[in-house]
């Protein structure tokens, strides 16, 4: 004869049911047990355990806080723009500053170029001496003559 | 949103329970004090602002992951891949009655306890011994199923495994365990 282990296969679903309530409350039984085990522990665990459960209740207080806002960071807060408004265009002012002083700056320096060469234009055409002669070569020969 | 008492009720009464089974698990009271400590920190830093309700799945979920973490830094992987391996091959006690010894087992606790001279503190002993020599995933079934009460379902997505597996789990575990203290002449 040889013995074999199995569970009695229950003869339908009603059986499978029985079967699965007894294992749960064999199951329930044993976690009862173990419950009066782990109520038990020894003191040094359980001081332990309760340090680490202040540390983590410390970590939830933290993070549960939203971090404050200075007063004098809020800003000017006026009308309906509000706070962020104003933070954003103080953020942009420098840099619109910027570009238009480089603008001026452009724009002076164009003046310049042009007065310069409206002034030797002015300066050549009230001279005796017309354009013209300046691309003659035998005149630019003279000029250099007489210049050295 | 758990509140403050929501949350420190929870791991008051999840701690000592959660230090067991972690015990049960790597089988080092200081490296199961870690873990607790350290699933308790992630859950209380991540998921403070998550209903009073959600909170048990999620606990369980971090300690197991807290805990393989613990086994990758021990460079023990192999153990754990054979511990996690379940398939078993024929049984041992090929003439157990395991339906007798369940029934036996699980009668009231009004039919216990004059004729077994066996101390309370002898017959936790025993079971505890019992479970903790069940294979992890086989233990880890059986106390989120029982020991933590949560139902198949939940069980399932903590283990991050099917609902038959669990269910296979949990029916070895219990059978292991009937049988093993039923050889010990324990009844829990």
């Amino acid at each position: 004869m040889n013995p074999t282990f199995h569970l009695p296969t229950p003869p339908g679903a009603g059986g499978r049911v029985a079967h699965d309530a007894l294992e749960a409350r064999f199951g329930r039984r044993l976690a009862a047990r173990l419950t009066e085990g782990s109520e038990a522990l020894p003191h040094d665990i359980s001081e332990r355990l309760r340090f680490a459960r202040e540390q983590a209740l410390e970590r939830a207080r933290a993070s549960a806080v939203p971090p404050a806002v200075p007063a004098a960071a809020a800003g000017p807060s006026r009308g309906g723009g509000g706070t962020g408004f104003w933070w954003r265009l103080a953020s942009v002012l420098p840099g619109i500053m910027l570009v238009a002083g480089l603008v001026l700056i452009e724009m002076q320096h164009d003046d310049e170029v042009t007065r310069t060469a409206a002034d030797i234009d002015a300066a050549l055409l009230s001279d005796d001496l017309p354009p013209t002669a300046y691309t003659d070569p035998g005149f630019a020969e003279y000029l250099k003559d007489s210049g050295s | 949103m758990a509140s403050d008492k929501e949350l420190s009720d929870f791991l008051k009464g999840v701690e000592k329970r959660a230090f067991k089974r972690t015990v049960y698990a790597v089988r080092d009271d200081d490296a199961a004090l870690d873990i607790v400590q350290d699933s308790m920190i992630r859950l209380a830093d991540k998921y403070a602002d998550r209903p009073a309700a959600e909170l048990p799945l999620l606990f369980q979920r971090i300690l197991s992951n807290a805990t393989m973490d613990w086994f990758r830094r021990q460079k023990v992987r192999n153990a754990v891949v054979r511990n996690f391996s379940d398939f078993e091959s024929s049984d041992p006690d090929e003439d157990f009655d395991l339906l007798e010894a369940l029934e036996a087992a699980a009668r009231p606790a009004a039919a216990e306890g004059a004729e077994h001279s066996v101390a309370r503190a002898q017959i936790l002993t025993a079971i505890e011994a019992e479970v903790a020599r069940l294979p992890d995933r086989q233990r880890e079934a059986f106390l989120l199923r029982y020991w933590e009460e949560l139902d198949v379902a939940e069980t399932a997505q903590a283990m991050g495994c099917s609902e038959g597996s669990v269910k296979t789990h949990c029916s070895r575990a219990v059978h292991s365990l009937a049988r093993a203290l039923k050889a010990k002449g324990v009844q829990p």
